[in-house]
């Protein structure tokens, strides 16, 4: 009895029992560093693109599918905003304009997959790669950094009240999200799709909408982080959105655990994102040499996956 | 005799699947084995081929005891079975597939390709068969891929073949490729269990034949001394029709069927007329198109052919979400798989179909969401702890009333009904029954598919005949017995 409601307790809150310790640890071991007011607003801003590229992840899991793509479009992204700067384009339409293109591009993977029904895994891989032609025929392989405007990294650096504007976007679209998929009908039958695709097909609904939807949104999510990068640093790398394909699937994963049915979602994402952020923060605090953080963050990854099968099945 | 069984039972869940099976076949013989949909031949099969344990009884090979616990030791005794559904690798060639499951062998560190292409190719002169070994799987025809599998089956000691329905899917060309091939099996004093629903074949082919019924075998017969007649009598009781205690005038009809043919070729051409205010059963063979006719005209699957009218227009381009517009709802036979979301809330379950009716701007509101499912659940008495919990805690009954009460959201007039009592309990069963009653009697036209005659017999008004994938004759379900329904789907083939 008493293991089992351990059990459950840990099922449930696991993952905020991790975030808890992951901080305790840091605490205790950094207490100045790591605990101060302004590591804290630091790490959430740091955060702030690996949650918003998560997010859209999270659309595409929660239909059960894959995107292989995310890190090439939020690179497309980053690049786009910055070339359409160089070019004199005011700097909110140059955002909007970049983020579009990379929606775009998540529709027409959308489309790929919902219409000839094949392996988002592979379709999207393919799209991965023409991104990743498109960035190289637009600049060449060189970071973007010449000519962009001062007022290009507005979103990336402005503070209101002290609080970064990216933390603030951030929240912003976690509560969207996570509004969007808790009590819209678009969002209960995006999990229906992914509950049991064939079910969702006899009781009536367009499984095919609700896909093209996610890819979109994902896509769309993409872009921003690029944007976001780009903005915070005042230039576009052409691969800065690859070290978040990874850690952006890991957050979903960790995130799946949060909730009870086991399926990805917003709230769990954002949970996910803050223990790889807290950590990685904190193990560059303690000095820790990079080679350990890698193995450190890809144990964790590791485990938390583990974690969610061992969950699954136990019910 | 090569093989005897004594006094076999196996339950499942309590409630006995085989009783007291004694069986035997003889060295050199073509057994037949026939019986109704569910009268035991699979359980059988299973537990002489290892799938299942059995519980009481015991199995004689060549007159002593044998245990078999795993498919690998009924296989190293020698029985070797062919499923109806083909089990091979279609990328790899036909050699390969001969070797899947057997030792290649290995020279210098390398498979020897030499050695195993004779050895396949000594066998095949065994057996008087020939096939194309280099050739991939995927280009097979259905007799070639069948004459692989027997090679295969043959490469080890195969006493025993057990060929489970090895015709479903032939021409009849190709139907005689395979029973030459049996035949000379047969010459070599190979035995055969041959399953079939086909009484043609089975007294074309047979020596002996043992007749299986609720579990229990009801006849051992030598083919020579038999007709089909006395067959079917043995394998079914004498169900009469039961007038069902509702009188109900049928009205107009409402949905009608022309010439469909599915672009699969599972139903091949079936004509269909439904009227209001009746339950119209659709009875046929495994096999037969039952489930895939359901599924085409909800437009689940790809028409090739053929004309739906609902309410005497046209219903073209049939889709499950045109059809739920238009008032055709499906109760899918495969509840995990096309029925529920085993992991969303029986709330979402229940307004799956029905959710933006629920909304206003695209979002939800949830008081009145749960006082729909509320009232849903307690008309259709679905027991659970909470309708926010998981669909996949309740019992199979109530999951399969929590499909009906989605179905109900979507306010039907034509309810197409695939085993909708399949594995649920005998109270939900009968209030299943009554729903359907009530349905039919308040208007609605119910198409049932049950492969429990005895079910189709008790609420059924009419019963349309299919019989590979073909609509054979409609009759009114009064004064008839199972019997005469069997004959008509065991007929001409």
């Amino acid at each position: 009895m008493a293991t089992g409601r351990m059990k459950k307790i840990l099922q449930s809150y696991g993952k905020l029992l991790a975030l808890a310790a992951v901080i305790v640890v840091f605490g205790l071991l950094r207490p100045k560093a790591f605990l101060s007011l302004k590591n804290m607003i630091n790490i959430s801003r740091q955060m702030a693109p690996l949650v918003i590229i998560s997010i859209g992840a999270t659309m595409v899991m929660a239909v059960n599918e894959f995107d292989l793509s995310v890190g090439s479009m939020a690179s497309l992204g980053g690049v786009c905003a910055a070339l359409l700067a160089v070019a004199g384009m005011p700097t909110l339409l140059c955002f909007l304009l970049a983020a579009a293109f990379c929606m775009l591009l998540g529709i027409v993977n959308g489309l790929i997959v919902a219409r000839f029904r094949v392996l988002s895994f592979i379709t999207t891989l393919g799209m991965s790669t023409v991104v990743d032609g498109l960035i190289y025929r637009l600049t060449g392989g060189a970071t973007v950094f010449q000519g962009i405007p001062k007022s290009f990294s507005w979103f990336g650096t402005t503070r209101i009240a002290g609080i970064p504007l990216l933390t603030v976007a951030m929240i912003l679209f976690v509560a969207a999200y996570w509004f969007f998929m808790r009590h819209t009908v678009a969002g209960r039958r995006m999990y229906a799709v992914g509950g049991n695709e064939e079910a969702a097909r006899i009781a009536g609904l367009a499984v095919g909408r609700y896909k093209v939807l996610a890819f979109a949104l994902c896509g769309l999510m993409a872009g921003l982080t690029g944007v976001a990068v780009a903005s915070r640093v005042g230039s576009a790398n052409t691969t800065a959105g690859a070290g978040y394909f990874l850690q952006a699937y890991a957050a979903v994963y960790i995130g799946c655990t949060v909730s009870r049915q086991g399926v990805p979602n917003v709230i769990g994402t954002l949970v996910g994102a803050a223990i790889l952020s807290i950590l990685a923060n904190g193990l560059t605090i303690l000095q820790t040499p990079t080679y350990l953080q890698s193995i450190i963050t890809g144990g964790i990854i590791i485990l938390a996956v583990i974690a969610q099968r061992l969950g699954k099945e136990s019910v | 005799m090569l093989l005897q069984t004594r006094n076999i039972c196996k339950q499942f869940n309590g409630v006995y699947a085989l009783r007291d099976i004694n069986f035997s076949l003889e060295a050199g013989e073509i057994h037949g084995l026939v019986g109704e949909n569910g009268a035991g031949k699979s359980t059988l099969i299973k537990i002489l081929t290892g799938v299942y344990s059995l519980d009481e009884g015991e199995i004689l090979w060549e007159g002593s005891p044998l245990v078999i616990h795993s498919p690998a030791e009924s296989q190293s005794a020698g029985i070797c079975v062919i499923h109806q559904d083909s089990v091979l690798v279609p990328t790899m060639s036909g050699l390969e597939n001969i070797f899947l499951g057997l030792e290649y062998p290995v020279r210098r560190g390398r498979v020897d390709w030499g050695k195993m292409r004779e050895a396949a190719q000594q066998k095949m002169r065994e057996l008087g068969l020939a096939i194309d070994l280099e050739q991939f799987v995927a280009d097979m025809t259905p007799p070639q891929k069948t004459c692989l599998e027997i090679i295969r089956a043959m490469m080890q000691e195969c006493r025993l073949l057990i060929l489970d329905e090895p015709t479903a899917s032939l021409t009849d060309h190709e139907a005689e490729i395979l029973f030459g091939m049996i035949g000379r099996l047969k010459e070599r004093g190979t035995s055969v269990l041959y399953i079939s629903h086909r009484m043609e074949e089975i007294f074309r082919l047979t020596d002996r034949i043992t007749v299986m019924k609720n579990g229990r075998i009801t006849g051992v017969v030598r083919t020579s001394e038999t007709d089909r007649e006395s067959l079917i009598a043995m394998m079914t009781d004498e169900w009469k029709s039961e007038a069902s205690e509702m009188s109900r005038a049928p009205g107009d009809e409402i949905l009608a069927v022309r010439g469909l043919a599915s672009a699969d070729g599972r139903v091949r051409h079936a004509d269909l007329s439904v009227r209001r205010g009746e339950i119209l059963g659709i009875f046929g063979l495994g096999g037969s198109g039952r489930t895939e006719l359901l599924e085409s005209i909800y437009g689940y699957r790809r028409l090739a052919r053929g004309e739906i009218l609902f309410d005497g227009q046209p219903y073209r381009r049939p889709t499950p979400q045109a059809s739920l517009r238009a008032g055709i709802t499906l109760i899918c036979e495969d509840r995990r798989g096309k029925g529920m979301i085993a992991e969303l809330a029986v709330r979402e379950n229940v307004l799956l179909s029905v959710l933006d009716t629920f909304a206003r701007r695209g979002i939800l509101d949830e008081t009145r969401q749960k006082a729909c499912v509320q009232e849903q659940v307690q008309a259709l008495d679905i027991r659970l702890a909470s309708a926010e919990q998981p669909i996949r805690e309740l019992s199979g009954g109530n999951q399969q009333k929590v499909i009906f009460a989605r179905a109900m959201t979507t306010e039907p007039k034509v309810w197409l009904c695939d085993e909708p009592t399949q594995a649920v309990d005998i109270r939900t069963r009968s209030e299943i029954h009554r729903l359907l009653r009530e349905r039919a009697a308040a208007g609605d036209a119910v198409v049932l598919v049950t492969s429990d005659l005895k079910e189709m017999l008790e609420i059924a008004d009419r019963i349309q005949i299919l019989v590979a994938g073909r609509t054979g004759p409609v009759l009114e379900n009064q004064e008839l017995t199972s019997v005469e329904v069997l004959k008509l789907c065991y007929g001409e083939m």
